[in-house]
């Protein structure tokens, strides 16, 4: 078991993450999955919003020495092939990994049906009849090995591959740039889209949704938090309920991890928020579309654990740190949402 | 209830996941005549809060937002 302060950690951070979450409408399916679909670009400026805070929080907190960077391993078959089969998965069920974890708690049934499927396609990837499949994308020889990089680096904990340490450059140089091209971009496009929300600072924040830039500064913040409560890495989503499910199944309680606690305060957050404003209920759509759902999840769940990580893991907490894996998983989650969203809704 | 705008009809979208109120809805708005009014009935928020700005992007007049209850709302369309 984890020790009692890494839970409450995660469980304060979870709820507040949650909350945000809900109150922000924050779901990546919906970022990239809209740009194809409605021309709608709200919620992908949130993501670009709380990337370039996370990326600017992360490096100053490294710099002054409170942590290091943990970028994931680059098993690069392991990132598209998991990549992509997650971006296909999130399309069919309706939601991406804390799209679908907040969802649960605003009240929605077919996200609680493909969150089972999601806990259900980690365990049997990672441990399970598909193991093998895991283990062929991330084998410790041959032509699909880790890369890694000979000297990591500043502030790189581990010997994994970033845009800086490939270049042997200053990450700083990539963060600055980064974040003036993101915000360049954010600046220009600003217009016209935000919600015109009117009211009382207290319906503001508590009844209405939020501007994607109040969503994507909040999630960025929480971001930063989470690293610092943990110290191995920010957010993530998918691996807390993988060990959730393990633990049931196994019995084991150390199978529980600081993850766990957070997607379970995020459904308490989104509760919370949710209740709040006057927007939980207890709903369910139909009975094919539960089966999408579900199938959708258990998709999900296999694409995140060859992938290594699933959209928040890769995108919101993996690329801010520079890390490659996390640019190839993120690119190929965003294909896969792609082709997903064109099949189903844009063909014919 | 708006006593003074008669919908022409109603789709009823309640229950159904990201993205298909919008899509269902955008595909009903397509195949109505122009003048005509839709009623949408929906229960998820996200939609309530993109459907107004992607269908007045398709140049029809939204006519009222409400919400009618717990998670539930109400966009009354005009079709251009």
């Amino acid at each position: 078991m984890i020790d009692t302060s890494l839970m409450i950690s995660g469980l304060v951070v979870g709820i507040i993450f949650g909350f945000v979450l809900q109150r922000g409408r924050f779901c990546m399916n919906s970022a990239f999955r809209d740009i194809i679909l409605m021309k709608e670009y709200t919620l992908l400026k949130a993501v670009g919003l709380a990337i370039v805070v996370q990326m600017i929080g992360f490096h100053l907190m490294a710099t002054m020495g409170y942590i290091q960077l943990y970028p994931k391993t680059v098993y690069w078959g392991a990132m598209i092939v998991g990549g992509f089969v997650f971006g296909v998965g999130m399309v069919l069920a309706a939601g991406c990994a804390s799209g679908t974890t907040y969802r649960v708690g605003e009240g929605m049934m077919g996200s609680f049906v493909a969150l089972l499927g999601l806990m259900i396609g980690g365990v049997i990837t990672s441990g399970g009849a598909l193991m093998e499949l895991k283990s062929y994308l991330q084998p410790t020889e041959g032509f699909l090995k880790a890369i890694t990089a000979d000297n990591p680096g500043p502030y790189v904990g581990n010997s994994n591959l970033t845009l800086a340490n490939v270049f042997g450059l200053n990450p700083w140089i990539f963060v600055i740039i980064i974040s003036i091209i993101i915000m360049a971009v954010l600046t220009w496009k600003r217009g016209g889209e935000e919600t015109k929300v009117e009211g009382t600072l207290y319906e503001k924040i508590f009844k209405k949704g939020w501007n994607w830039w109040i969503t994507g500064i909040a999630i960025g913040i929480v971001g930063i938090i989470a690293f610092l409560a943990l110290k191995k890495y920010a957010l993530g989503i998918s691996g807390g309920w993988f060990g959730f499910l393990d633990a049931l199944i196994t019995g084991n309680p150390e199978k529980l991890n600081w993850f766990t606690f957070l997607v379970i305060g995020v459904v308490i957050g989104a509760a919370v928020a949710a209740g709040i404003a006057g927007e939980f209920k207890l709903r369910a759509p139909n009975a094919r579309r539960l089966l999408q759902q579900f199938i959708g999840g258990l998709v999900m769940g296999i694409g995140a654990v060859i992938g290594t990580a699933c959209n928040i893991g890769h995108i919101l907490s993996g690329i801010p740190q520079l890390a490659l894996s996390s640019i190839l998983g993120g690119a190929f989650i965003i294909l896969g949402c792609w082709v997903a969203a064109y099949i189903m809704f844009l063909r014919g | 209830m708006n006593s003074d705008v008669k919908p022409t009809e109603t789709l009823d979208v309640r229950g159904e996941v990201c993205p298909y109120p919008d899509v269902k809805t955008q595909k009903k708005v397509k195949k109505m005549k122009s003048g005509e009014i839709l009623e949408v009935l929906l229960d998820y928020p996200l939609s309530a809060e993109r459907m107004p700005r992607s269908i007045e992007k398709m140049g029809h007049e939204i006519l009222k937002t409400e919400k009618t209850g717990t998670g539930e709302w109400r966009i009354l369309i005009k079709i251009k």
